[in-house]
């Protein structure tokens, strides 16, 4: 497994201190480990509570209507790469 | 209506229940459950009233479901009892958006049978974040409803959104302090109408939360205290049922909500008993010893101490949830060397929060 880079570090810092995963730390969050189901165990309520806080972060309303939301809420890495490329 | 959508619950409704159908709206999916070819009939225009339309699954405390079974008498009077408590205007078209998915009773009462029984229209669209409400309801025209829960009505304040003209709000699934429902009316210049029912009921009162301290009781329905349990019953229900909550009747049609039963834990909408997740907790391959609780009760999660000299916390957790929904899964999952058990076995909730707390400290400095 590759090691995270310095915006997938923030970003796992963002999501552990958002969502409150008091037993996780970031640098646990492997960029390709699924985020919910078998991953991390998050659930709905923690993706709105997620896109809230990426949304006053960077600066990026999520919607579902935009299909690489769904993509992008698998993992760390590919959050990452999401919101790298859609943040003013 | 299965309690979750885990595919090994979908399994055993199928086996369980020859002749469920699967349906997704959202890819068109029509499906029978238990691998039968299906019936394309179409449904009849005039549906009997005892015709059996759906089936609610709460989860029950021996891991298996319990089940509801909902005849069209049952919907046709509860919903148009529903309607006069969130008072569903008589003379004009509602145009709803619903946040909350139809499998629930609270959907299904709300976003399918308003529509086909009272003066209301739906949106298609089920979103889900806030964009995704804001941009559903500005397709519709006025006037708007909103049905939602507490913590996507919280989510939508929060983004800052603009917010087309909302007429009313009606929320469900938790309860909605009277400062965060005043909060939530000011936003939206909107009126908020909270509902509370359960699975086996559907919507038994509802309140103006910002206005109102007690829950006015549906007129198809009678609350009852029977020792220290309630029960509701009502000529529409198959069977009288009991509240999985605690409350005080304020004469015959008002009641103070007091909080559930201890073992029973809510969280998104679902209900589950604690009791049942420690048994699956118990099951896991590795755990020695194990408890799954509630730190206290407006926690967002159960929390678990776990003895396992194998499993790390995340092991725990990715075993559990293959069994239990993910809002069940406890958070944080701390595992330790003993529980602090008394002599005769049980597990004090004095000494359990004290080595909880001990835990959550020594985790925080840690991180530090």
């Amino acid at each position: 497994m590759r090691e995270q880079t310095e915006h997938e570090r923030a970003l796992a810092e963002l999501i552990v201190e958002a969502l409150n995963l008091e037993d996780v730390k970031p640098e646990e969050i492997l960029p390709d480990d699924p985020l919910f189901g078998d991953g991390l165990g998050l659930d709905s309520i923690d993706a709105l509570e997620l896109a809230l806080a990426i949304s006053n972060t960077y600066s990026i309303q999520i919607t579902a209507e935009d299909e690489g939301v769904q993509e992008a809420f698998a993992t760390l890495g590919k959050l990452s790469e999401y919101i790298r490329e859609n943040a003013d | 209506m299965p309690f979750n959508r885990l595919e090994a619950t979908l399994e055993l409704i199928g086996r369980e229940f020859p002749g469920s159908y699967r349906l997704e709206a959202s890819d068109d999916l029509f499906e029978r459950l238990d691998g039968e070819p299906g019936e394309d009939d179409a449904p009849p225009e005039d549906i009997p009233l005892d015709q059996l339309c759906a089936i609610a699954f709460t989860s029950g405390s021996t891991g298996t479901p319990t089940h509801h079974e909902k005849f069209w008498r049952t919907l046709v009077v509860s919903t148009a009892s529903s309607a006069r408590l969130l008072d569903v205007p008589r003379d004009d078209t509602i145009h709803l958006v619903a946040t909350i998915p139809s499998q629930h009773m609270w959907g299904l009462e709300t976003a399918i049978l308003f529509p086909m029984l009272e003066n209301a229209a739906i949106s298609d669209k089920a979103p889900f974040y806030p964009a995704d409400i804001v941009s559903a309801l500005a397709e519709l025209p006025e006037p708007r409803g909103l049905v939602s829960s507490p913590v996507h009505l919280d989510a939508l304040m929060r983004s800052g959104l603009e917010v087309p003209s909302l007429d009313r709000i009606y929320s469900a699934t938790a309860p909605i302090s009277p400062e965060q429902a005043r909060k939530l009316e000011d936003h939206f210049s909107a009126r908020l109408i909270e509902a509370f029912g359960c699975s086996e009921t559907g919507i038994i009162s509802s309140r103006e939360t910002a206005r109102e301290d007690l829950w006015l009781v549906s007129d198809s329905l009678r609350i009852e205290a029977r020792n220290d349990d309630f029960i509701v019953t009502g000529d529409h229900l198959p069977e009288p049922v009991m509240l999985p909550d605690t409350i005080e009747m304020q004469g015959d049609h008002h009641f103070r909500w007091l909080g559930r039963h201890q073992d029973m834990v809510k969280i998104g909408g679902k209900r589950e008993s604690l009791s049942d997740l420690n048994l699956q907790l118990a099951a896991i391959d590795g755990v020695d010893d194990g408890v799954i609780f509630m730190p206290d009760s407006g926690s967002r999660h159960p929390a678990a101490l776990v003895v396992s000299r194998q499993l790390s916390a995340r092991a725990v957790r990715r075993e559990l949830g293959r069994h239990v929904d993910a809002v069940f899964l406890p958070r944080p999952i701390f595992i330790v060397d003993e529980l602090p058990r008394q002599e005769t076995g049980k597990i004090a909730r004095k000494a359990l929060l004290a080595a909880y707390s001990d835990l959550l400290r020594d985790s925080a400095r840690k991180s530090q």
